[in-house]
């Protein structure tokens, strides 16, 4: 296949929950692996343990089975230098300004406070914040709270972005410019995204990988490598017929997970 | 929003009513038997005997002793609020078994324990200081419990992917979105429950001139006194609300 190296191995693992109505198995023996550059999307229905498996990757959440391994060392616990997460909702801390949540992982790092504070302002140009600086969160729009703490997550510099359903709470336009101002960030900064979403558009639109997961528990039904180039149109007949075939693939486990 | 003339009129009308409220003291003063009633005009001169050390030449050292009561009571107020508070809020079973017997003794007039604040700990600064402290602790331990029922879980969840500990966590989630509130109220309380607790039975600090003028009849030093202890409160509770503001620029 490629030449590049994997830099994330999901090696066979599952992840049993306990809930009020008897264990429930989330995810079943998945395997999966990533190139280093790639921006791999994970994809299916409600339930199926998407987040699970990118909780997995962020040290956040322990396999009952098999094992994760990021740059050739298995993942024991969060490691921001390794992996940095962008959840669904912003999670900005309300007490701190915008410049102040993008520093917080340089914080908590204990990079220096004159560099730190360098480092944030720079990204805020890019992440079209430029005179947002000291406002707080309740002054930000949604997406522009979601730009913060993707900030947030770039300014670590980790070479792995895990994204989960990160424009998921925005309305249609905004996570559609979203998805384009994401893109070039990515080719900029040429790190390895794993992106949760439920939008076959986001899906098609900005992966080189799409992991279909099928309902639960979860196993990975398909991976499609999809080597079209930037920026993409939905109209190609490439596109089109890609579409249809992930489509077809997530329409099944949509309505297993439905029943 | 509020325009630019707004904050003159603002003070002006707070101006009017002190104006008014001082014009109806000096007649109401005048007409009563003078051991008793004092117009403004008569407490001047007391005051300014009382701020030259003329008439209370005791008067910095017991202010001293008074302020010096209200910061002890109030560092352990805020000390075993925020410990008492964090215990509750941190662990749930905990938190529901006695957050609520908590709150009801909140809601008992505290100065019906003062007598045996009393007994316990004596005449002297430390039954004060342990009245402004009951007064001080239970708002603090309040406001930190509900404080801590409010964070938003998710920003638990960011800061430990982001790689904080407990108590990074802790430090860096929890105390900002519990300092909101209590803090506030509690300086406000201890401070009112150290004057109480002087004016109740003691041999020094401002409540002990007070009892002494009023006792004496000096009707004038005794007005004078309350003025002073009146700018103390008021003082500290400007000074409190400043900190808060600051604090809390985040919310407005």
């Amino acid at each position: 296949m490629s030449a590049r190296p994997e830099l994330i191995t999901i090696e066979g693992v599952t992840k049993r929950y306990l809930t009020s109505s008897g264990p429930v198995e989330a995810l079943h023996h998945v395997s999966l692996s990533v190139e280093e550059g790639a921006f791999c999307t994970l994809i299916g229905p409600s339930g199926c343990g998407k987040s699970t498996l990118l909780g997995m990757l962020g040290g956040l959440v322990t396999p009952d089975q098999g094992r994760v391994l990021v740059d050739g060392r298995p993942v024991t616990g969060p490691d921001p230098r390794r992996a940095a997460t962008v959840f669904q909702e912003a999670g900005l801390f309300p007490w701190r300004t915008a410049l102040q949540n993008v520093e917080f992982g340089l914080e908590l790092q204990g990079v220096p406070a004159e560099r730190r504070r360098r480092t944030a302002s720079e990204l805020l140009g890019p992440l079209g914040l430029s005179g947002f600086a000291e406002k707080y969160p309740r002054e930000l729009s949604g997406g522009m709270k979601q730009r913060v703490a993707i900030g947030r997550a770039l300014a670590l510099d980790a070479k792995i972005l895990l994204m989960d359903e990160p424009f998921g709470a925005l309305d249609e336009q905004t996570r559609v410019l979203m998805g384009e101002w994401l893109l070039d960030i990515w080719r900029r900064t040429r790190k390895t995204v794993i992106f949760v979403t439920h939008s076959l558009h986001e899906a098609l639109f900005l992966s080189t990988r799409v992991a279909v997961m099928t309902a639960r528990p979860g196993r990975i039904k398909a991976a499609l490598d999809l080597a079209m180039e930037y920026p993409r149109s939905m109209e190609s007949s490439e596109m089109v017929a890609l579409r249809a075939k992930l489509w077809s693939e997530i329409r099944e486990e949509s309505l297993r997970a439905m029943r | 929003m509020t325009s630019r003339a707004a904050p003159m009129t603002v003070v002006g009308l707070r101006l009017g009513l002190l104006a008014l409220f001082l014009a109806i003291w000096e007649v109401a003063g005048r007409m009563v038997n003078p051991l008793l009633g004092v117009p403004p005009s008569a407490v001047l001169p007391s005051l300014r005997d009382l701020l030259l050390l003329r008439s209370y030449p005791d008067l910095p050292a017991s202010l001293l002793l008074t302020i010096r009561e209200i910061g002890a009571a109030y560092a352990l107020a805020v000390a075993a609020g925020l410990g008492c508070g964090f215990m509750l809020g941190m662990h749930r079973l905990v938190g529901r078994a006695w957050g609520p017997m908590l709150a009801a003794l909140y809601a008992v007039p505290a100065v019906v324990w003062y007598p045996s604040l009393m007994l316990f700990f004596g005449l002297d600064a430390a039954s004060k200081i342990a009245f402004g402290f009951l007064l001080g602790f239970f708002p603090i331990a309040l406001a930190v419990l509900a404080g801590i029922r409010q964070v938003n879980p998710q920003l638990v969840v960011v800061a430990r992917a982001y790689g904080a500990g407990t108590v990074t966590v802790f430090r860096r989630v929890m105390l900002p979105a519990m300092l909101v509130g209590g803090l506030r109220t509690g300086l406000a309380l201890s401070v009112i429950g150290v004057v109480v607790g002087e004016i109740l039975g003691s041999k020094a600090g401002m409540g002990a001139l007070i009892n002494h003028a009023y006792g004496l009849l000096r009707t004038g030093d005794y007005v004078a006194l309350v003025l002073v202890t009146l700018a103390l409160v008021v003082g500290s509770d400007v000074l409190a609300s400043l900190l808060e503001r600051r604090a809390r620029r985040w919310t407005e």
